[in-house]
């Protein structure tokens, strides 16, 4: 096919998540360099705006990535991203705004550098079937 | 309906005058047919414009958030769970309320009645029990109350108020077996690029007026998203991502609270069914978590709190 | 150039040889109402309307517009030059546009048209644009525009006046640009005796039926201040929800906001309509908002509309009574009982 390359923006917890992305560099897993990461402190952080704001960009994927439940450092945030995330999947899909296969999540402890890496190739592969964004992008207003 | 009009007036002289309130919130009869105006009585004098139809679609307790005075508000049954969510949300005290609950048969949907009339122009409507008598430049024609209920006064489940503190009349019985989620299966049942231009289909006409927003009772942030500029989330203009953005995210912060009142469709000028977006939510918040908004008033709201099992399917 | 008369079988072919000549708008029905758009075929204009929900000035003062736009790409040899946006400026005609609408862009003009600025996209488009307008045979239960010193057959602000007489259209030509315009066209015959009757007839009727809905001078004459301090306010506003429904559909509503938008090395300055009822209308870079208060933006607009604009132009009021704000308010605030308010010889305390 053409050169297309995803560009997958990627929210990672900064505890656990970002620690397995760490340890996945430092232990040379090989993995696609097609995200691009968004260090945040907890996955509670993630506000259903930044993954808008992410695909308003143009982002072809996003992924969020937290500590597991019952492991959030700050005890419950996750817990309470659970909920946002289920709903905001779920109303993105219904609405149509984003197609299966482009938003992503998971959870990933500072040692499971492993699964980092396998969950990100599958989020690559899976962004990658679904194609670049199409129509939620803001860019110039169409405007008189 | 018409009879809560007297008891509505009576209560009101009857707390003013006992200095039980302050003052009162209700509907006086609108200017032009099928509408009313929401009302703030301040002394006995002025009770008597207190009027109730079936055209008191909009939400009272819109006016309710940050009122520092004690207030007397007519309140259907989705008003009354209003209220419940404005109390969990800290937006009012339940000592300075004293809730007139209406128990309530739906309001009619004047949308649709007009569009019926195919651009006669109704310059008298009268109501009687089940029918509306409309009248104009040499016509006149009777729709039945029933078949012209608003969308969602016709599943309702909540007719009677959750919460009151007295009642201008006696209970209604609640609707059976209503399946309030026929148009989100249909939906659902679409493929994704089918979805996406039933979306785009429905916001076209949008103005960007944010009558949706500020009809909403629940719509009473300080500073709203569409007005944040550091970062800018949404542009202002009606460009149809930004506007694709604003009715999605305003949906998604009415998710665990919205009660389907009805009042953004109804003050909507140029007639979007804005309801489209939250009857997904509130189907989730339901299956998910079993939860249904404003009904328990001391249920955390399901995005304020969380249970160890919740659902994670799509968690990898 | 005396009056002309065409049968109205005969008046699309009228439609399709303006449609030969220049971008011509006309009322379209979509979904459950009308706005003006451009036509490609005759058979969409429907000249049956009473009247559009969304008001006319969108033709010369659009929902949001761009202004200005910049590149900064590399091997653009345009980068870094800020330029206007293209427009186009060739000729059109609006037909079917009511003389409120058409009056209501003569107070527009106040605005965007003085000695010392000219806005240059509204004061183009008013130069290109010929408007004919249909006279209104049955007014609104909503329409007040005789009370205002306009009427449902009023010329103020038009280049022609249609008038339907049942079986066709009159034609009153009232300007060179009308002329110009009607000139191009043909099929037209002369108006007999009957139809000037019956024209005569059906603007008496409309005039009537219309009445005098309020008495608007008093306000003329009331002490600026004296209204603005009145306790009626407080009631008038409480209703009031800040939308922006009576200002979007207002024809003389013309405020807006100016956004800048950018993204990766480009960028526009795009102009969009704004609401004096949003609370942030009139927020300050400073942080504050000298009308951060309901009460005092429902009031501003109407003293705006019904006193600073009459007292600083002596052009009548800044409302032509065309009642689209009476009909759509979600809360239905009705600008006739504000009115009658402010004229009261007695402002009672509440």
């Amino acid at each position: 096919m053409s050169e297309w390359e995803p560009k997958i923006v990627a929210f990672l917890c900064n505890w656990c998540s970002y620690g397995a992305a760490d340890l996945a560099g430092v232990s040379r897993l090989q993995y696609p360099a097609n995200i691009r990461i968004i260090r945040v402190p907890c996955s509670g952080r993630v506000n259903p705006k930044f993954i808008l704001a992410a695909f308003r960009s143009g982002a072809d994927g996003v992924w969020v990535s937290g500590c597991h439940p019952g492991d959030c450092h700050y005890i419950e945030g996750n817990l309470y991203a659970r909920r946002k995330f289920a709903l905001l999947n779920s109303q993105l899909e219904y609405t149509g705004i984003v197609e299966p296969g482009r938003l992503h999540f998971s959870w990933i402890s500072s040692a499971e550098a492993t699964k980092f890496a396998e969950v990100a190739r599958g989020v690559i592969d899976a962004v990658k079937a679904a194609g670049p964004a199409r129509h939620f992008i803001k860019k110039q207003a169409e405007v008189a | 309906m018409r009879e809560y009009t007297e008891r509505i007036r009576e209560a009101a002289k009857r707390l003013l005058s006992e200095q039980r309130v302050d003052t009162v919130i209700g509907f006086r009869r609108g200017t032009v047919p099928f509408m009313n105006e929401p009302f703030l009585v301040k002394s006995v004098d002025q009770v008597d414009q207190l009027y109730w139809d079936s055209n008191c679609g909009i939400n009272l307790a819109n006016y309710l958030p940050k009122r520092t005075d004690r207030v007397a508000v007519v309140a259907k049954g989705c008003d009354s769970r209003n209220i419940v969510v404005h109390l969990l949300e800290n937006q009012i005290n339940r000592d300075q309320l004293y809730i007139l609950g209406a128990p309530c048969r739906g309001m009619v949907d004047k949308r649709r009645m007009m569009a019926d009339l195919k651009g006669k122009e109704p310059l008298h409507a009268e109501e009687n029990g089940k029918e509306i008598k409309v009248s104009g430049r040499g016509f006149q024609v009777t729709f039945d109350r029933q078949t012209y209920l608003q969308s969602n006064c016709a599943i309702c489940t909540h007719r009677n108020p959750v919460v009151y503190d007295e009642l201008l009349g006696d209970p209604v019985e609640e609707q059976q077996g209503v399946d309030r989620y026929p148009d989100v299966r249909r939906i659902e049942a679409m493929s994704v690029d089918e979805r996406w231009r039933y979306f785009q289909e429905l916001i076209a006409p949008c103005i960007r007026c944010y009558a949706c927003r500020n009809a909403c009772p629940l719509c009473y942030c300080p500073t709203c998203f569409v007005d944040e500029s550091r970062p800018q989330w949404v542009g202002k203009t009606i460009d149809p991502t930004d506007t694709l953005t604003f009715h999605f995210l305003r949906a998604y912060h009415m998710a665990g609270r919205c009660t389907d009142c009805g009042s953004c469709e109804r003050a909507c000028p140029v007639g979007i069914e804005v309801r489209k977006f939250t009857k997904k939510l509130e189907k989730e918040v339901k299956e998910l978590y079993g939860y249904e908004a404003g009904v328990i008033p001391d249920q955390r709201p399901p995005l304020d709190t969380f249970k160890p099992g919740d659902p994670e399917p799509f968690i990898k | 150039m005396s009056d002309i008369y065409i049968s109205r079988g005969k008046f699309p072919e009228i439609t399709g040889q303006l449609m030969a000549r220049y971008r011509v708008y006309a009322p379209v029905l979509k979904g459950e109402y009308h706005e003006f758009a451009e036509i490609e075929k005759t058979e969409e204009a429907d000249l049956g309307y009473q009247n559009t929900r969304l008001s006319p000035k969108g033709l010369f003062h659009p929902h949001a517009e761009r202004m200005f736009e910049y590149s900064l790409v590399k091997d653009d040899p345009q980068a870094g030059i800020l330029k206007e946006a293209p427009k186009d400026f060739s000729p059109r005609v609006v037909l079917g546009i009511r003389p409120c609408d058409a009056k209501a862009f003569q107070l527009d003009d106040v605005n965007f048209d003085t000695t010392a600025y000219q806005d240059p996209w509204w004061v183009r488009r008013r130069q290109t644009t010929t408007l004919i307008g249909l006279a209104c045979n049955e007014p609104c239960g909503t329409c007040f525009c005789t009370s205002l010193g306009t009427g449902p057959f009023d010329t103020a602000g038009l280049d022609v006046l249609l008038v339907d007489t049942g079986e066709g259209y009159t034609a009153q030509v009232l300007t060179q640009k009308g002329k110009d315009v009607v000139g191009i066209t043909s099929g037209w015959e002369s108006v007999s005796r009957a139809v000037s009757e019956k024209m005569e007839g059906l603007r008496k009727s409309a005039e009537d039926s219309l009445g005098r809905q309020f008495d608007f001078d008093p306000i003329k004459q009331k002490d600026m201040l004296e209204l603005f301090n009145a306790s009626f306010w407080d009631e008038v506003q409480f209703a009031c929800i800040n939308c922006g429904t009576c200002t979007f559909l207002c024809p003389t509503c013309w405020c807006f906001d100016i956004q800048d938008e950018v993204w990766g090395d480009k960028g526009d300055r795009i102009r969009l309509w704004d609401s004096c009822m949003f609370p942030l209308f009139t927020f300050h870079g400073s942080g504050h908002n000298p009308r951060n208060q309901k009460l005092q933006r429902v009031r501003q607009r109407f003293m705006h509309k019904l006193k600073y604009y009459p007292d600083k132009y002596h052009n009548g009021a800044a409302c032509v009574g065309c009642g689209r704000c009476v009909k759509f308010c979600p809360v239905n605030i009705d600008i006739r009982e504000v009115v009658r308010r402010m004229s009261a010889t007695c402002v009672c305390p509440a």
